[in-house]
């Protein structure tokens, strides 16, 4: 049942990809000035930009040059960088990795964080806890992550002249300077959506703790950590799930100022000068394999569902 | 030009830090070889400076580590900011026997980089030939006019190098000798490759190697032990970081973990420096400062061809509409300099504000001339205009443009933003593709004639505001037949106070750049331009 619905899925998901793909090659054309305006910025004549523009193929109809590119795509081409030559797929791949790495370490500490912290806040409703989780989620909503960042950045190198690390190590170079210098970058993009989780686990623990099972669970004399552990969480965690979905494109979305800020060489640094420089190919596939990793996600997220409630069935 | 205080304490900021460079001279120790530099800089586009993007400072500076010029500027604490005298790079010496004819003689036992394909082969004429014709060649590359005075360039024997010009220019060796025109590149390696792209390609004979590129990270640099002049460099290494976050880049300094500014050439911006510098004093004690003007300038061009253009009395209104000092006060802290049509930075030939004769009142802020002036040209009530801009990314850029419209518009003229993407405000308005006005600044060229025969001379592509004056023409091609600098300056001179009655470019003002450098680096001393590896060369670590 679960392999149908999920090929039922994955054919949902494939004109989804075709309208993504033509938003990502139609867009960025819609910029004014083109790459080709960029690289000849200051030659200015009219014959070179006209060559130049014939050379790189950007010279032909809208459509041929999508229909060449989707084709190309389809058999793992995303072509080469106008600017560099490079080709696209090596690109990505050598990035994709440290943009993955920075959204995985933040999406496990959102939620390593907002788990603990929503439960004890419905267990210990309108105590001191409470107020201080709700309070610290309402904050961690409200603060920007650049802002965050900064101040991260900034404060300790003014009072006590030191600074988080930046640049990059490799894994195999430096195993624990490779994990550490991912730390602060993953908590602050965790941050935001930690506070959205913590908020939702506790109003849907609150809710099922009211329940008529649950008060059944509570008659029975059931010690309270098996109560609300193993009865209540597990169905209060079902929107969790649901609302972690929305957020991971938000988590790769954040990784672009984050990655700046931290001097991270991952992919959506890539993005940013890519756009900067109209470099067409590489927006384009960046951003195809931002989709699809998106819809892969959340299938991921849709089959998680059957795991966390046996009632659900495909 | 008007002295305000700031701009008084700046001068004397440059005065206290030659004097600090003199004390850290005569006290510092001897060379010593080692340690390694650390500085912030850019991602280059790639490593090809005659390929489209190649104009780059992003790519200039890294390459004045790793390639060398056959003449260069002379650097070190003797050298006051906004000076430049030449000295030998890979030609030991030159001689000119006739206005069109320059003749090098090369280096001999140059080696190129010792790795693949060059493999330390010595550099010999047959390596200028090919650059030279490289540069002038190469499609796309945006520099390839400053070379267009090179008719032929021949190898005369192994060790000798004749170039041809089609008309005399004085100011051959300061194209030579600039960082962004001609750093010799290796042909082996161009053909091996196809371009010079590659950060595998970066093959030169400058004193530093690209150890390795690290794209969007940074790279590394270290010494070539083969370079031609013994004993040099003496940093072994040069850690190059790219940090694309200002917060970051602060941070960074303040835990000094940079050598230099962070900014373009060695500064911090005034911005950041008013808001840092007394942490700076807890935090890095030893830190050396020197102020001095930059010769990036902005302007306003104008279609003089086109009325109202056309007419003299409309441009001096124009000049006079403009409050350069309240531009100063609003965008630079109240630090900066007025230019004349040469930027003040250059202190050799540039011409003060306040030394330019007649036209030097048009460059006082008084609308209420400047009404009169329009209203004898036949427009009492001002006229409309528009103003083509790109923000060049700067913010300060926007509050200035800001300024120079409300500034119009005070004494009548209502002048609309035409804002432009860069590639296409370039493409077009830079080069004179306008209807009416620009505003914007101009390329920080090292030497006066890119600012007058560039900006001025007909049919040039710089010549934004469409000049075809006669006398004028007469006068810059003149200055470039001048071979005898105290002459030539006195042209140049004649020319800005031509120029400062005609009023072609209305200029504004440059900010006076705050270089700074760790107190452990010898030997160095700040300069306009991209020669990074020019003014490190001799400098030492004295950790």
């Amino acid at each position: 049942m679960l392999r149908r619905y999920l090929a039922k899925r994955v054919l949902v998901a494939l004109p989804s990809l075709l309208i993504a793909s033509l938003v990502v090659f139609s867009l960025p054309r819609l910029i004014p000035g083109d790459a080709v305006q960029l690289m000849l910025a200051e030659t200015a004549y009219a014959k070179d930009i006209d060559e130049l523009r014939r050379k790189l193929g950007l010279d032909r109809p809208l459509y041929v040059q999508y229909v060449e590119w989707a084709g190309k795509a389809l058999r793992g081409d995303l072509g080469e960088s106008l600017w560099t030559k490079r080709p696209v797929l090596d690109e990505i791949g050598s990035r994709l990795p440290v943009t993955g790495e920075l959204a995985l370490y933040a999406t496990m500490i959102a939620v390593l964080i907002a788990l603990p912290v929503g439960v004890i806040s419905a267990a210990r409703q309108d105590t001191l806890q409470d107020y201080i989780a709700r309070s610290a989620a309402i904050l961690g909503l409200s603060v920007p992550g650049f802002w965050l960042a900064t101040l991260v950045i900034v404060l300790p190198a003014v009072w006590w002249g030191w600074r988080p690390l930046t640049g990059f190590t490799e894994f195999a170079q430096d195993p624990w300077g490779h994990m550490s210098q991912f730390f602060l970058p993953s908590l602050i993009l965790g941050i935001a959506t930690a506070a959205a989780l913590m908020r939702l686990t506790r109003g849907m623990l609150l809710e099922v703790l009211r329940q008529d099972y649950t008060r059944t669970a509570w008659a029975k004399g059931l010690a309270e950590n098996r109560v609300v552990m193993k009865h209540a969480l597990r169905n209060a965690v079902i929107p969790v799930v649901t609302l972690l979905g929305t957020q991971l494109p938000q988590i790769i979305g954040g990784t672009v100022i984050i990655e700046t800020i931290f001097g991270l060489p991952g992919m959506s640094r890539f993005l940013f000068d890519a756009i900067n420089q109209r470099d067409y190919p590489v927006i384009q596939g960046v951003n195809l394999v931002v989709v699809s990793a998106v819809i892969l996600l959340n299938l991921t997220v849709d089959a998680l569902y059957a795991v966390l409630d046996p009632r659900i069935r495909y | 030009m008007k002295l305000t205080r700031r701009e008084a304490l700046a001068l004397g900021g440059i005065a206290a830090a030659g004097a600090l460079i003199g004390q850290s001279t005569a006290g510092a120790n001897v060379p010593r070889r080692g340690g390694t530099l650390s500085l912030r800089l850019w991602d280059p586009p790639h490593f090809d400076l005659h390929a489209a993007g190649g104009l780059s400072y992003k790519l200039h500076i890294p390459m004045s580590f790793t390639h060398s010029r056959l003449v260069r500027h002379k650097a070190g604490p003797g050298v006051g900011p906004g000076t430049f005298q030449f000295e030998p790079d890979l030609a030991e010496s030159w001689t000119q026997p006739n206005e069109n004819t320059y003749v090098f003689r090369l280096r001999r036992g140059v080696k190129w980089h010792n790795k693949a394909p060059a493999n330390g082969r010595e550099f010999v004429a047959d390596d200028v030939v090919y650059t030279i014709n490289r540069f002038l060649t190469t499609k796309g590359h945006a520099n390839a006019h400053m070379l267009k005075a090179v008719e032929k360039v021949e190898a005369v024997d192994k060790h000798t190098v004749k170039f041809t010009l089609n008309a005399p220019s004085a100011w051959f060796l300061d194209t030579l000798a600039s960082p962004m025109v001609v750093a010799m590149v290796n042909k082996e390696t161009s053909e091996k490759f196809g371009d010079l792209k590659k950060a595998e390609s970066s093959i030169g004979t400058g004193p530093w190697m690209l150890d390795s590129y690290r794209p969007n990270q940074g790279m590394t640099l270290v010494r070539n032990p083969n370079y031609f002049l013994p004993g040099l460099p003496y940093i072994d290494r040069v850690d190059v970081f790219v940090d694309e976050d200002n917060a970051s880049r602060i941070a960074s300094f303040l835990a000094g973990k940079y050598d230099l500014g962070w900014e373009f050439p060695g500064q911090i911006n005034r911005t950041d420096w008013v808001q840092i510098k007394d942490s700076l004093k807890q935090k890095r004690p030893n830190l050396k400062v020197a102020e001095f003007p930059a010769n990036v300038m902005s302007h306003i061009s104008m279609r003089t061809d086109q009325k109202p253009f056309s007419d003299v009395r409309v441009r001096r209104a124009i000049s006079h509409a403009i409050d350069r000092q309240g531009i100063i006060d609003a965008v630079a802290e109240g630090v900066g300099v007025f230019n004349a049509a040469v930027p003040a930075a250059l202190k050799d030939w540039a011409v003060p504000v306040k030394e330019l004769g007649e036209g030097a009142k048009y460059f006082a802020h008084d609308p209420g001339e400047a009404k009169r002036l329009l209203t004898a040209a036949g427009y009492p009530n001002g006229f409309t205009a528009n103003v083509c801009f790109t923000t060049y990314g700067s913010t300060l850029l926007i509050d200035s443009l800001q300024l120079v419209l409300k500034n119009l518009k005070d004494v009548g003229i209502s002048a609309a933003l035409d804002q432009k993407e860069y590639g296409a405000y370039i493409t077009t308005c830079f080069y004179g593709n306008f209807p009416s006005m620009t505003y914007g600044p101009q390329t920080p060229f090292l030497e006066p004639d890119s600012f007058l025969y560039g900006q001025y001379y007909p049919d040039e592509p710089r010549n934004q505001s469409h000049i075809n004056d006669p006398v004028l023409a007469d006068m810059l091609v003149r200055q470039r037949r001048t071979f005898d600098a105290a002459k030539r300056k006195e042209l140049v001179a004649e020319i800005q106070r031509y120029l400062a009655k005609q009023q072609y470019y209305v200029a504004t003002n440059s900010g006076v750049y705050v270089a700074v450098w760790d107190g452990a680096l010898q030997n160095y001393a700040p300069n306009l331009g991209y020669d990074y590896g020019g003014r490190l060369l001799a400098a030492w670590l004295q950790r």
